[in-house]
């Protein structure tokens, strides 16, 4: 690791101030399972460290307000997934942060910092597609919100621009009834990076919405507003002729976790089980 | 930097450079080498220490994050050279064979059932999913947490 | 009556409190450290090394390249001296250092080495067995470093054929025909290597390492540092895991250099991923024709078997041999011809690992043995039973004869995992054995101190790696001196303490460091009965016979005992297998067909250990080399790119098994008659559990699927490839 100053800052907006100053030499860190990996690599060399765990209004907290629950940007993953109204609303979520790494992994490690981090797997990523999150987003200039679906550019990219960090992550609370599915495959079961990730969610309406993760240079989301999707008397040649739509998307690549082949017929694969899972669970429901 | 934090239940005032891990910290100047080194990537578990109670991988965790914190090591979990509960029924279930991996499965441990006092097989087998154990010893080392959360029934 | 007993590990105590000092916990006054430097593709031609600015980093005191190394370069190795201490003129795997920088800190080592630049240009490389054999392929190793080798000129490294019989001549009903291939695998050990050397009084050096050899570490490193043995101490803390690739030298030598260089000692811990660059197991393509008669018996092996092992020879050619020696494994085979090949390549160098050779060859001789059974329409429990050999017969003509009832494992196995009874929609069983030639010729010796007060300190050169020899061999001591457990410790890991042993390795420390703790401890009581007719006071205790004897000025009885088996030249493997390690692995699995993974059910190891001196230390070890033996089966490999750099490398994407990828239920059965030549009828053990795992569970995933693969690991896409046809990735 090579030689940085370490800033803690208590004040959000002294924390802006650094990222103002000191530009593209500044790294933000929050749970710092990434960061300090990509430190010792070297991969990163920033000039400063920017800390933000003391920040008093990202400290860990989920509140819920006018129709939405906020989740500060140092929340670690464990208390997302052991938080009751988390656990209720966005069950696919807590199942999706379950995957992120090891219980002390978890412990560190942020939702936000998953997603700014921006890898195309990064396992969150598909719910908060599907439960359609909104990313709260502050410079010195101000504050923006941005759209989960709009917010990741490509491998390691996002619309965060100089300056910018993201406080908290916004999740809707729907009126309508619905049903989500975090769902992976790996290597191995236990802690692995996914080959592919997906989110489906069906609700009441009928719209079915599929997130995908490690098929392309960043996540996305899709709909089947034809209802077929979400119909559980539709037969499986129907159903399939949809998702194959919704797949052409998807552009999977290979490496040392999976072929494109593999990843391709996986999506598949994962989607219908997915979907006959949040079907279930609609009903029950 | 100039940190303040509590090592196994002592208070300490401890002079760090921000560009090191608390893994090398312990290891290099508290001289705590009972937190292993192995992956340096939060994959193997071999550095687990608690923060605040919290088990992290310590080579993903400045140094300096610490500030303010209670670390607890390997080091901090025999009281007076008796061994815990878990200690004890790590080696009474045969579960320690090279023993590299086995400070840090302790600790992994040692939060899962300060977490969940009495957890299930499934559970426990989750709550040690990010501690390698080369030498093949997780039947052995889950009959241990099993058995630690008997004992302390 | 501690043999037989379920003692709790001596060093545990340490282990589970963090005070067990493993090589990286070792730190010296003064002390220096050290950081590689790399180039980053497999072949390289290192057109020049500029140390001028890394020199000049702050703390740094010495930058090494082979330039300031003696010249000619030395060079090591546990067979063949073809290893440099540092690259010449060539790097030949992806990791290997052409520099080395030590400084006063690690960061300051980081640093420095980040600021050697090396000019290199790639060179083609050779990474797969087809490219070795290739004629037009580079050679890996410079003719000159072994003239008088008429395959100098290749990139064959040995050639070995064995066998009996008339294979041509072997008539068979049916002929079953294959080829199969085991992936590099790399130890994983949890400890990556780790190094410290220091000067010495007297012009020596001593070196600590987590070794399983030290006294081959001595060997080699007084030879290449022209000083006697006695001036050059190996100090082996216990390695926080090793099967096998802690055995041989790997920069000991480098250090030791440096140390002696600088004045000063010096300490260099690789990181994960640079430990992978430097030990692997063999990879292998093997051919494997075997005829069999309408039975089901065996009427002939015909195996050709291509071990493509790294830039160096290492330990590889005792690899082939004691593979090709039971490459037809437990059976009675009436004709057999066994050749096997090391073959050189630009990748990492492989060396020795759990199992020796044995897995490679058993997922051959297994695969082939359920495909007759398939074809014959016969059960493939029964057909292992059929071709077994019994207990006493040569199975190896000339050789020692089958050492145990193998046909009771097999039938436990079976039995266990449930064999024959129904199986539900989508699940298997396979099942399938191995058997290991254990350490043949070698030599061990331990000195046995009974103290005035009736304690007694053991001294063995044996390495305690996890496998519990400090335990067991305490547990011999205290059994053959008849006093309590507690009173006895175990010494080391020191080669200027302990008497010499030849290594740690082949699971032959129960057997042979045993019974030299055994003789020595016989040696003892011989003392004592005969002081005891001196002092009239033959029916006294022990404590009291020492208190009368040696009084107020007090003293000590030393016993010396020695176990050594010699070496026979006109034996293949150099002497005969002292005994055999054979394993019986059943499982059971179920195959999700849309994905491809694989979820273990049920898994059974069986193990032919003589008598369990600790059933406890025993079971643990057939277990963690069952899961070890999960890890090659399931997930393990090394992947390269076209430049020869691994591709995994490190924790991330290299994956080894977890507490999540255990099988829904495990068990480990031993089989105990006694006919072992270790203590108390032991044999040695360890190994066993992951000879036959890939066999067994391929066989379950074949009855459960239908397909058939021959290919290894036997990841989600692969098997997913194989159910729906997909071909290779």
């Amino acid at each position: 690791m090579q030689q940085f100053t370490y800033a803690s800052p208590a004040a959000l907006s002294e924390a802006l101030a650094l990222l103002e100053e000191h530009g593209a030499d500044a790294a933000l860190l929050a749970g710092g399972t990434d960061l300090v990996v990509a430190l010792r690599n070297r991969t990163l060399r920033p000039k400063v460290v920017v800390d933000l765990k003391r920040v008093a209004e990202l400290r860990p907290s989920m509140s819920e307000a006018q129709g939405w629950i906020t989740i500060s940007a140092a929340t670690p993953l464990t208390d997302i997934s052991e938080d009751q109204r988390i656990r209720a609303k966005y069950p696919a979520l807590v199942d999706a942060a379950l995957t992120v790494g090891s219980a002390q992994i978890r412990n560190r490690a942020t939702l936000t910092g998953n997603i700014c981090h921006a890898s195309p797997a990064a396992d969150t990523a598909p719910a908060l597609l599907v439960y359609g999150a909104t990313i709260n987003v502050a410079s010195v200039r101000g504050t923006r919100r941005v759209g989960v679906a709009e917010f990741f550019l490509g491998p390691r990219q996002t619309v965060l621009q100089p300056g910018e960090l993201v406080t908290s992550i916004d999740l809707p609370v729907a009126a309508e009834r619905r049903a989500a599915t975090f769902a992976r495959t790996t290597r191995r079961r236990g802690v692995d990076l996914a080959t592919i990730s997906l989110c489906c969610m069906v609700d009441a309406t009928g719209l079915t919405q599929f997130a995908y993760g490690a098929v392309g240079p960043r996540p996305f989301v899709v709909a089947d507003e034809s209802g077929v999707l979400a119909d559980p008397d539709s037969g499986d040649a129907a159903k399939d002729e949809v998702l194959r739509r919704l797949l052409t998307q998807a552009s999977p690549i290979s490496d040392v976790r999976g072929s494109r082949e593999y990843r391709e017929a996986m999506l598949l694969v994962m989607s219908r089980r997915a979907l006959r899972t949040s079907i279930a669970k609609l009903a029950a429901a | 930097m100039r940190i303040h934090v509590t090592v196994n239940g002592s208070p300490r005032e401890l002079e760090v450079a921000p560009n090191t891990t608390l893994l090398d910290h312990l290891r290099d100047d508290l001289h705590l080498t009972g937190t292993k080194e192995c992956c340096d990537m939060g994959e193997c578990g071999a550095c687990t220490v608690l923060i605040d109670g919290r088990s992290v991988n310590s080579c993903l965790m400045l140094a300096v994050e610490a500030d303010a914190s209670e670390v607890t090591t390997i080091e901090g979990m025999a009281r007076d050279g008796r061994l815990n509960a878990l200690q004890d029924a790590f080696l009474a279930k045969g579960a320690v064979q090279c023993g590299f991996c086995i400070p840090g499965q302790v600790m992994a441990a040692q939060y899962l059932l300060q977490r969940n006092p009495h957890p299930t097989l499934a559970e426990v087998r989750e709550g040690l999913s990010g501690n390698l154990c080369r030498c093949g010893g997780y039947v052995q080392i889950c009959e241990a947490v099993l058995a630690a959360s008997e004992f302390g029934r | 009556m501690t043999i037989g007993t379920s003692e709790r590990r001596f060093g545990g105590y340490e282990r589970v409190t963090g005070s067990q000092q493993f090589v990286a916990d070792i730190s010296l006054e003064q002390m220096l450290h050290v950081k590689l430097v790399h180039v980053d593709c497999g072949h390289a031609r290192i057109l020049s090394i500029d140390t001028a600015q890394a020199s000049a980093g702050p703390g740094v005191v010495c930058v090494l390249t082979a330039a300031e190394l003696p010249q000619p370069m030395p060079r090591y190795g546990p067979v063949f001296n073809d290893r440099p201490i540092l690259a010449v003129g060539e790097t030949k795997y992806h990791g290997q250092a052409v520099a080395a920088v030590a400084a006063e800190s690690k960061a300051a080592a980081e640093a420095a080495a980040e600021l050697v630049r090396v000019e290199y240009e790639e060179l083609p490389g050779v990474f797969t067995v087809a490219a070795a054999l290739d004629s037009a392929s580079p050679l890996v190793q410079e003719p000159e470093l072994r003239p008088d080798d008429p395959l100098n000129h290749t990139n064959v490294l040995r050639e070995k054929r064995f066998g009996w019989g008339d294979v041509e001549a072997a008539k068979a009903d049916l002929i079953v025909e294959n080829v199969y291939m085991f992936p590099m695998i790399t130890h994983f050990a949890i400890e990556p290597h780790a190094f410290i050397a220091a000067p010495e009084g007297g012009g020596g050096v001593a070196v600590w390492t987590a070794t399983q050899n030290p006294f081959q570490m001595q060997r080699i490193l007084a030879r290449m540092l022209g000083l006697p043995v006695a001036k050059v101490r190996v100090r082996a803390p216990d390695p926080g895991g090793a099967f096998g690739g802690k055995q041989h030298p790997k920069y000991e030598p480098l250090v030791a250099f440096l140390a002696l260089r600088t004045g000063r000692p010096v300490r260099l811990l690789l990181t994960l991923e640079e430990t992978f660059q430097e030990v692997r197991r063999t990879s292998c393509e093997i051919r494997a024709r075997t005829g069999f008669h309408g039975d089901g018996t065996i009427s002939f092996q015909d195996i050709r078997s291509d071990f493509l092992m790294g830039a160096y020879a290492d330990i590889a050619e005792r690899v082939i041999d004691k593979s090709n020696y039971l490459a037809c494994g437990p059976y009675r085979v009436p004709s057999s011809r066994t050749v096997v090949r090391a073959l050189f390549s630009h990748t990492t160098p492989s060396t020795a690992f759990r199992g020796f050779g044995t897995p490679q060859v058993s997922w051959a001789h297994e695969s082939q043995m359920d495909d007759a059974a398939r074809r014959l329409g016969m059960d493939r429990v029964e057909i292992r039973l059929r071709n077994l050999a019994r207990k006493g017969e040569a199975f190896v003509p000339g050789d020692t004869p089958a050492d145990g009832d193998w046909a009771e494992s097999v039938r436990k196995g079976a039995e266990a995992i449930g064999w024959g009874t129904p199986l539900a929609a989508g699940r298997g069983r396979g099942l399938a054995v191995a058997i290991k030639a254990s350490a043949t010729t070698g030599a061990s010796y331990s000195i046995v101190r009974l103290h005035w007060d009736g304690s007694a300190t053991v001294l063995a050169g044996t390495s305690d790696m996890g496998q519990g020899a400090r335990t067991v061999l305490a547990q011999v001591a205290a059994h053959e001196l008849g006093i309590p457990l507690e009173w006895t410790t175990v010494v080391m890991g020191d080669t200027a303490t302990v008497p010499f042993d030849l290594q740690t390795s082949a699971s032959r420390s129960t057997v042979f460091m045993g019974q030299a703790v055994m003789r020595a401890c016989q040696d003892i009581n011989a003392q004592l009965k005969q002081m005891a007719a001196e002092l009239h006071a033959t029916d006294a205790p022990v404590v009291e016979l020492l208190r009368a004897r040696f009084s107020e000025v007090r003293g000590e009885v030393i016993g010396v005992g020695s176990y050594r088996s010699e070496y026979q030249p006109d034996h293949p493997l150099g002497g005969a297998p002292s005994f055999y390690e054979f394993t019986c692995t059943a499982s059971e699995v179920e195959v999700d067909e849309g994905t491809g993974e694989i979820l273990l059910v049920k898994h059974v190891t069986v193990a032919d250990v003589g008598k369990a001196l600790n059933p406890q230390h025993v079971e643990m070890q057939d277990e963690g080399a069952a899961v070890m033996g999960l890890g090659h089966t399931l997930m393990e490999h090394i992947l390269l790119d076209e430049s020869g750099r691994i591709r995994n490398l490190g924790a991330l994407d290299y994956r080894i098994p977890t507490t999540k990828d255990l099988p829904l239920e495990m068990h480990s059965l031993l089989v105990e008659n006694g006919d072992g030549p270790g203590p108390y009828g032991s044999k040695g053990a360890g190994e066993g559990g992951l000879m036959a795992t890939a066999p067994a569970v391929a066989s379950a995933v074949t009855e459960a699927t239908g397909v058939v693969i021959r290919d290894l690991p036997l990841t989600p896409e692969r098997v997913w490839r194989e159910i729906h046809g997909k071909g290779d990735a």
